[in-house]
């Protein structure tokens, strides 16, 4: 579980692209806070502390303004084009005895005898929706792989997960599994690659269509 | 014989101009690393299937490479020594449109040094700017 992080906040009453760019430009990133039913607040946090803050993998943070200290979810995040920057960050209030759904990474350890049996390792799942206390969020789940053979998947449901969190997706879902190598297709054999131009859609209804008035 | 659609409803396309950044198709979603492209403009399907060829090698079986991009356009040309007029060329080949930020191949199940190593390979293949890319963190 991530360590509480406190996010200092300012109030801001501009709105716009302009004054956004600017807040960016001064190392900020214009944010907003709503939920449970209260004034949806525009606010405006450190760049370098959100971004600390989430490559660390906090979930829920400690929102600090001028009167008050409140406990909120970020609920969403805007990046730019590249992945480089954050645009915009979405707080949702939360208390801290309620229970809410989060994304969490699912992380692979250990070392696949399936894969030192040349198979592949694929994981079509790489996060987790879950719902958990706010206050108990795990980092990540971590999936152990040492007896995972050659054929064999792990599940959802064989996930074990930290008590109070349940899983919110397909109990059957595969998590990671162990496939064999994929034939490398040779230049030239790639499936839809056979012919030498498209088929265009309705020529040859119109062809036929020529002929028969033919 | 590199990619290409199977069914068409045009053969021609008109050229077109690539604006704007991606907005799309610009996060690593499959696998754990991907290849970002920097700049915009035509990928053509041999240019994808030589970046395929060499992360194939690269990689020599293990792990798994996602191509993120198809070329859906088709690029006329008019045979050299031809007079004016007589209409729009023949397609000479398939491009995928890019725009800065797409991310062009991904790779799973491999570490991260060798999945650097192999991108790095491909985007010597790639007719722009690129950059290695793992997944963004995850919110929400």
């Amino acid at each position: 579980m991530a360590e509480s992080v406190v996010l200092t906040t300012e109030k801001r009453d501009t709105r716009g692209t302009r004054t956004a760019r600017k807040l960016r430009a001064a190392g900020r990133v214009p944010g907003v806070v709503y939920g449970h039913k209260e004034e949806t607040v525009s606010v405006s946090v450190g760049a370098d502390d959100l971004l600390s803050a989430v490559r660390h993998g906090a979930r829920v943070v400690d929102l600090q303004s001028e009167n008050d200290l409140q406990k909120a979810q970020i609920a969403e995040l805007q990046w730019d084009h590249l992945g480089i920057e954050v645009l915009h960050v979405d707080f949702r209030r939360v208390a801290a005895d309620e229970r809410i759904h989060v994304t969490i990474p699912v992380e692979i350890k250990g070392i696949a005898p399936g894969v030192s049996a040349g198979g592949v390792l694929d994981q079509p799942i790489h996060t987790l929706a879950i719902e958990c206390l706010a206050v108990n969020v795990p980092d990540s789940i971590r999936v152990n792989i040492n007896e995972l053979q050659l054929g064999s998947a792990i599940h959802v449901r064989d996930l074990q997960l930290p008590p109070d969190v349940t899983a919110l997706v397909d109990p059957d879902a595969i998590v990671v599994h162990v496939t064999s190598p994929q034939a490398e297709p040779e230049a030239g054999a790639i499936p839809g690659g056979e012919q030498a131009e498209p088929e265009v859609i309705g020529r040859k209804a119109a062809v036929e269509e020529g002929e028969e008035e033919k | 014989m590199p990619l290409m659609p199977k069914r068409v409803k045009f053969r021609k396309t008109q050229r077109g101009k690539v604006r704007g950044n991606a907005l799309r198709g610009n996060t690593v979603s499959h696998g754990d690393f991907g290849l970002q492209s920097l700049e915009g403009g035509w990928l053509s399907a041999e240019a994808i299937e030589a970046g395929r060829i060499t992360a194939t090698h690269s990689v020599r079986g293990e792990g798994r490479l996602y191509i993120r991009v198809f070329p859906h356009k088709s690029v006329t040309s008019i045979p050299a020594e031809t007079r004016m007029g007589k209409g729009k060329g023949e397609p000479e080949f398939w491009a995928a449109v890019i725009k800065p930020g797409m991310i062009l191949y991904e790779i799973g199940g491999l570490p991260e040094a060798a999945a650097r190593d192999a991108l790095a390979r491909v985007a010597y293949k790639m007719p722009f700017r690129c950059r290695f890319v793992a997944r963004r963190p995850t919110v929400g």
